[in-house]
């Protein structure tokens, strides 16, 4: 059952590739931070729609959730953000792999502190090397 | 202009990975749908604000967009959704470099096409080997997250020491 949630994940990663490349097109002719807001509102309009026909949660719980945990929005304007800027300049692979090592190096200090109500997981020996690997193919890429 | 654009990139990548970690700890008990409909909600209202203040595009230009380029919206609630289905299950590591190796090989890909008419950048030996590398990176973090005794979707537990590693693999994360 987990490797249905590796691979749910593996898809995710695909769909942003697509989304980063397309939405560099987009931005240049409507504006960049004009596709973002696009992105977002379209999204809401689809997951509204989610949640009236198929929301099965508890969307009650956001007011009493500590506020903290209601910026995941804020954050995901600047990551698209970011990428749709880049992405004319240095290309779709240079973007992924730059916001990759961003998020590596984010999520094991994530973990390893067990921030943001994640689970606690120490940094080691073996998650340092993935991390110098990564840069050495960030450097190749360039 | 390249070097600073990687720079500022790999700090979007930052956001990504906390915007995941929030998330994750946010729909467990809010739901999936719920937790993904609001992120949407609150980054178009922050979005509103900044396009009002500092947008220099033009937003009727939306409706003359090839609708190819409208359906990525679809992408990014496909992307949203998943990831913060994924994250309670397998915790923020795991749900990251599962979506990084999509990511990777289909940007490439992309690249190599220069589908979109992105930057067309050919899959040539350095990137074959930088692809090698990070087959390399992502199996460090799949044996270090083993090592690290991981229970993800659990409750969250204090970290083991590293030292008390006795050399055998965990078959059961």
């Amino acid at each position: 059952m987990r490797y249905l949630y590796y691979g749910l994940a593996l898809l995710a990663g695909a769909a942003l590739s697509f989304e980063g490349a397309i939405y560099a097109e987009l931005g240049k002719s409507i504006g960049q931070l004009e596709t973002s807001f696009y992105n977002f509102l379209a999204g809401s309009i689809i997951l509204g729609l989610l949640w009236l026909f198929f929301g099965k949660g508890h969307l009650p719980h956001v007011l009493r959730a500590p506020k903290w945990s209601l910026l995941g929005g804020l954050l995901g304007v600047a990551y698209l953000t970011s990428i749709v800027i880049s992405v004319p300049y240095v290309g779709v692979g240079i973007t992924m792999v730059a916001v990759i090592v961003g998020q590596m190096v984010m999520s094991m200090t994530i973990e390893h502190y067990g921030w943001l109500g994640s689970e606690k997981s120490a940094v080691n020996k073996e998650k340092i090397l993935a991390a110098l690997s990564m840069a050495v193919a960030l450097v190749l890429i360039n | 202009m390249g070097m600073f654009m990687i720079i500022f990139t790999l700090i979007g990548g930052l956001t990504l990975s906390a915007q995941s970690s929030i998330n994750g700890s946010l729909s467990r008990k809010a739901g999936t749908i719920e937790t993904t409909f609001l992120t949407f909600l609150t980054g178009t209202l922050f979005l509103a604000l900044f396009v009002l203040f500092f947008g220099r595009g033009h937003i009727p230009g939306l409706l003359d967009a090839p609708k190819w380029q409208l359906s990525a919206a679809f992408l990014g609630t496909i992307y949203l959704l998943l990831t913060v289905l994924a994250v309670p299950k397998i915790g923020v590591i795991a749900a990251n470099i599962a979506g990084i190796v999509g990511q990777l090989v289909i940007g490439m890909v992309i690249d190599h096409f220069g589908w979109f008419y992105s930057l067309k950048i050919p899959l040539d030996g350095k990137r074959m080997l930088a692809l090698a590398f990070m087959a390399l990176a992502l199996y460090f973090i799949y044996k270090g997250n083993k090592k690290g005794g991981k229970n993800p979707g659990g409750t969250p537990k204090s970290s083991r020491p590293e030292d008390t590693f006795t050399g055998q693999v965990r078959h059961d994360v």
